[in-house]
């Protein structure tokens, strides 16, 4: 056709940008940025004591409290959950609970509220060893972190028990015997979360809105052991054998580049987790799970062009061929990333509690992944070009060997010029 | 337009169609709304998950002291077990919760139990008192390891009741610790679903074998005792070794099926003479009697007369499945791994001739006559003629039940409540508008960018969603927030696809091609690029399925079927839609809109 066709373009074709040759301090840039996560998460641990733990994990994960809350006059579940909020008591399930009825009941669910740290519970157990002629036998933090269990081989009186721990530096807000009384067990209550949860619905409802808190009792996690073995057993098979087709389908050469992107992916969302000290759910989890999955595609499509280029262009530098199907590829990689970029990014900032910290990873995760596509995964793929190709001439000048002369790249191109 | 095209028109046609047919359901709320053509061959629909729809509530109280005391009878039998090696005549009582009780024969022989042979037991068992004069030797259970038992116990319960609710395919239910009960939350709406899983979450599954003792005079002594009047009557059996010829007899007692409880009265008010040995119990098994009067076989109980300590238990099952008996009636065969295999191979050898009883949940379901030593393979029989649906779905559960293994302590549903979605409706109000508006951008970003194509591309995208979802409804697929992540990533691969396909349209026009061949070749080329970037992202789905659980799975459930409708609309349908725009009967167009 004589007259080109126009084209709506965001980039002109034929545009030509060096990216392989800037790829030291690209990479530079995501060592960085793996190190900040590596090294966020003992940070969030151990330096920065009001998070205490690596991560945010959310009651899925870590366990924490369920309490009953009858209302005496109609509320919204999205009152009670602003409320929260308000609190401080942020991501917590609300859920309207039994029958419908003029003045609601809801259960809430709340992440565990850590008041003990292992410091501390090692210095208060170390002061309850012995009261009166009791000794400690036993002594067992719940998985929430806000109730303490202590088994004695006498009984005590539960007022005897609060002093000591008073005494200690702990206040306890309620202390009652568990279990059968020759046991003697006593659950120590550190925090009242039905004080806690009271107060901040009176706060934000008006005086009087509670009916009564029936049910105050600590939960584990939703995702247990089990959940989170399967979970990693999953993700491992499902990387080797990603491996296996992309060395099927490929090459062996472009397996690595593929896998340590997505990694670099998921790890990177999970450092602006650490750093954000957002909380860490089950709905975080599937949102790493569709960044990894977007990564792969991303990564497929580059390398797919590379391969096409690379069977065509067999004349060119190998690097030089990457570059060129990146810069190929461009369009469609800016199109598609900036798309579901700006789907999730509406999803952030219009939606409320999981949706928005799901689309918030996904924002992370799509930036990431673009980037990884072209810095991490063809970088990798280059090098282990080379390697191959320097190991392939190694084995080629071993006289007894030399079959087949492989073509080398630099030789090649003087002969085809 | 070729005539592969009208075809191809046929068979989209048909699959929308079909597509359109399966997603009624679930978009009429109301089960009564729908016509009765639906109500006939299109029931199906997608199931909303907990965090968006909410389900049932259940908290289950796991009987901790049963527990304990089963914990307890294992180890009084183990230090039996020790004791007998070594030549003790003894018999060994559990009493109350932690109490033991070793009584010698011989007063002297009780030097035996010493610290040597209590070795492997001192974490657990302390040795309370010695009474030489009467040979008896009082042991309790050490209260340490009565938490201990209490934490296994619950992550156990929860790990069984996990497998369970997985086998009937509930999607992503909640489970978890409160305190020392168990929470399963289920999502769905309707109540008559939930009764059968509640029937299986419940069960304890706990196989026992024990042999009937017929060599004692006890029953005969108790007979004499049944008063006359009552509804118990006494029947006498025999039966003949098959081998040595050997004779065995004894009595028992029977009862219609509604008397139970006048013959499990009378049971419990043996006393003195009477009362049952420490180490004997008495079973009942619900029977059929073979004359039929009034139309309705006749069921009765019987009572057997057995050792209680179990010989072996399900503990060692290792698979069970469904079969039928010689009559053709449905029934459990199972399969002992090595273990439980020779443990009952020294059992039915040592009785041979005299019956074993297979006890399920206390109840036993059979009493046959070991005629030779058994392996590992054995059957439970499900007794009496009922319908033999019911039947056949008792079996099914049981076998469900038994693969999941016992639970290790009864539980007690002790409450129940509808409880709505986690989300909140004000949080999935906000998804919906967050999403539309998304979507609506995608749509607008295509028309704009891609022009007339891009408005194939939207087509193509709508019926991607449209095969999606009447797919989750066929296999009535719970959709939850990790399945939404799926259908997020399968919508993002989906506008991929199709930019991938465009700009290498673009590409190939910007090579002087015809607008004809140029969408050809773009397909062509593009094609493997979609197909290696589906397929990677499909085997990841399929391991993420296979392996993970709950939500894991959940994800994967939606990216699979996604990833494979995504790929016959953006490749296949959108490539038949293009063959609309550039071959035109008679003009051939020079330019596309793209």
């Amino acid at each position: 056709m004589a007259d080109q066709q126009k084209f709506f373009e965001v980039i002109k074709s034929g545009t030509d940008i060096d990216f392989i040759g800037k790829q030291k301090y690209w990479i530079g840039a995501s060592i960085i940025l793996v190190l900040i996560t590596v090294a966020m998460l003992p940070i969030n641990a151990y330096v920065l004591g009001d998070r205490g733990h690596m991560l945010n994990w959310g009651v899925d994960f870590k366990g924490g409290s369920e309490l009953v809350v009858e209302f005496a006059k109609p509320v919204d579940a999205s009152d009670v959950r602003a409320a929260m909020t308000a609190a401080g008591l942020h991501n917590a399930d609300v859920v309207r609970y039994g029958s419908q009825s003029e003045t609601p009941s809801y259960m809430v669910r709340l992440g565990a509220v850590s008041v003990l740290s292992p410091e501390q519970a090692k210095k208060v157990e170390a002061s309850l060893a012995r009261i009166g002629d009791a000794s400690l036998r036993k002594f067992e933090s719940s998985e929430g972190g806000d109730k303490v269990y202590l088994r004695f081989d006498k009984a005590v009186e539960p007022t005897t028990l609060s002093a000591a721990l008073k005494a200690a530096g702990t206040e306890a807000a309620q202390v009652q015997t568990f279990g059968p009384s020759q046991d003697n067990t006593y659950e120590v209550t550190l925090i009242g979360m039905e004080g806690e949860v009271r107060k901040a619905l009176d706060a934000k409802l008006g005086a009087g809105v509670v009916k009564a808190i029936p049910q105050v009792s600590s939960v584990g996690a939703k995702a247990g052991k089990q959940l989170q073995v399967d979970g990693v057993r999953a993700l491992l098979g499902a990387i080797l054998l990603i491996v296996i087709y992309v060395a099927f389908r490929f090459d062996f050469r472009y397996g690595p580049g593929t896998i340590v992107a997505l990694l670099h992916d998921a790890v990177i969302t999970v450092g602006a987790f650490a750093v954000t000290y957002k909380e860490f759910s089950l709905t975080t989890l599937a949102a790493l799970l569709t960044i990894i999955g977007f990564s792969m595609n991303d990564t497929i499509v580059v390398f797919d062009r590379i391969r096409e280029n690379a069977a065509k262009y067999r004349d060119r530098k190998f690097d030089r061929v990457v570059n060129h199907a990146i810069n190929e590829t461009l369009s469609r990689t800016i199109l598609t990333s900036a798309t579901v970029f700006f789907v999730t990014l509406a999803m952030n900032i219009f939606g409320t509690g999981v949706i928005r910290d799901f689309a918030f990873a996904m924002n992370v995760g799509v930036i990431v992944g673009t980037y990884s596509s072209i810095f991490i995964a063809s970088p990798i793929l280059i090098w282990l070009n080379d390697k191959y190709l320097t190991m392939q001439k190694r084995q080629a000048t071993k006289p007894e060997r030399n079959v087949r002369k492989p073509v080398r790249r630099d030789e090649e191109e003087a002969v085809e010029t | 337009m070729e005539r592969s095209w009208w075809w191809k028109a046929a068979l989209y046609g048909a699959a929308v169609t079909l597509a359109v047919l399966y997603l009624v359901p679930t978009f009429v709320t109301k089960e009564e709304n729908l016509p009765a053509f639906f109500q006939k061959y299109f029931k199906k629909r997608i199931q909303l998950g907990l965090d968006l729809q909410g389900g049932l509530h259940l908290v289950y109280e796991v009987n901790i002291e049963k527990a304990v005391a089963s914990k307890v009878d294992r180890l009084a039998n183990d230090v039996d077990d020790a004791l007998k090696k070594k030549g003790a005549d003894t018999t060994v009582v559990r009493s109350g919760r932690d109490d033991v009780a070793v009584t010698f024969k011989v007063p002297s022989e009780m030097s035996k139990l010493d610290d040597e042979l209590m070795k492997p037991f001192r974490r657990e068992l302390d040795i309370v008192s010695r009474d030489a004069a009467t040979g008896t030797v009082k042991m309790r259970f050490d209260p340490d390891r009565v938490a201990e038992i209490e934490d296994l116990s619950l992550r156990q319960a929860i790990e069984t009741i996990r497998n369970r609710v997985d086998q009937f395919g509930v999607a992503e239910p909640t489970i978890i610790k409160k305190g020392t009960d168990i929470v399963v939350e289920l999502p769905g709406a309707k109540a008559q679903d939930f009764e059968r899983i509640k029937s299986i979450i419940g069960r304890t599954a706990q196989l026992e074998f024990k042999i009937v003792d017929d060599s004692s005079e006890y029953m005969k002594k108790v007979a004499a005792a049944v008063p006359k009047t009552g509804a118990i009557t006494v029947a006498p059996e025999s039966w003949t070794e098959k081998n040595s010829g050997a004779q065995h007899e004894d009595v028992y007692l029977r009862v219609k099926e509604k008397d139970r409880e006048e013959l499990t009265k009378f049971i419990a008010g043996l006393t003195a003479d009477l009362a049952v040995p420490n180490d004997r119990e008495i079973g009942l098994e619900l029977m059929s009697s073979r004359e039929v009067s009034e139309g309705t076989p006749d069921k009765y109980y019987r009572t057997y007369f057995l050792k209680k300590r179990a010989g072996v238990t399900g503990e060692y099952l290792a698979d069970a499945q469904e079969s039928w008996d010689e009559m053709g009636r449905p029934e459990v065969a199972f399969t002992m791994n090595r273990q439980g295999a020779s443990m009952m191979e020294k059992l039915t050898g040592e009785n041979v001739g005299r019956k074993m009883a297979v006890v399920l949940d206390e109840r036993i379901t059979s009493a046959p006559v070991i005629e030779s030593k058994i392996g590992e393979r054995g059957r439970i029989t499900m007794g009496g003629y009922g319908d033999p649906f019911k039947l056949q779905q008792e079996v099914k559960d049981l076998v469900g039940v038994l693969r999941s293994g016992a639970l290790p302590a009864p539980l007690k549903k002790s409450f129940e409540t509808q409880v709505g979605a986690t989300m909140g409706q004000d949080a999935i109000d906000k998804a919906k508008v967050s999403m539309g508006i998304g979507a609506l951008a995608v749509i607008l970003f295509m028309l704009i960018y891609y022009r007339f194509s891009g408005f194939i591309a939207n087509l193509a995208m709508t019926l991607n969603m449209l095969f999606m979802m009447a797919i989750l409804a066929a296999f009535e697929a719970s959709l939850t927030l990790p399945g939404i992540a799926g259908l997020v990533l399968t919508i993002g691969m989906a506008v991929d696809s199709n930019i991938v396909i465009y700009e290498r349209i673009r590409e190939e026009l910007r090579l002087g091609k015809s607008p004809r061949t140029a969408v050809d070749a773009g397909f062509q080329r593009a094609f493997w690029t979609v197909f290696d970037a589906h397929v990677t992202n499909f085997v990841a789905g399929i391991v993420l399925y296979s392996y993970g659980s709950g939500p894991i799975r959940g994800f994967a459930v939606t990216l699979l079927v996604g990833i494979v409708t995504n790929l016959i609309t953006s490749v296949w349908i959108s490539h038949w839609m293009f063959a609309v725009l550039v071959s035109r009967r008679g003009a051939v167009k020079t330019t596309l809109s793209i």
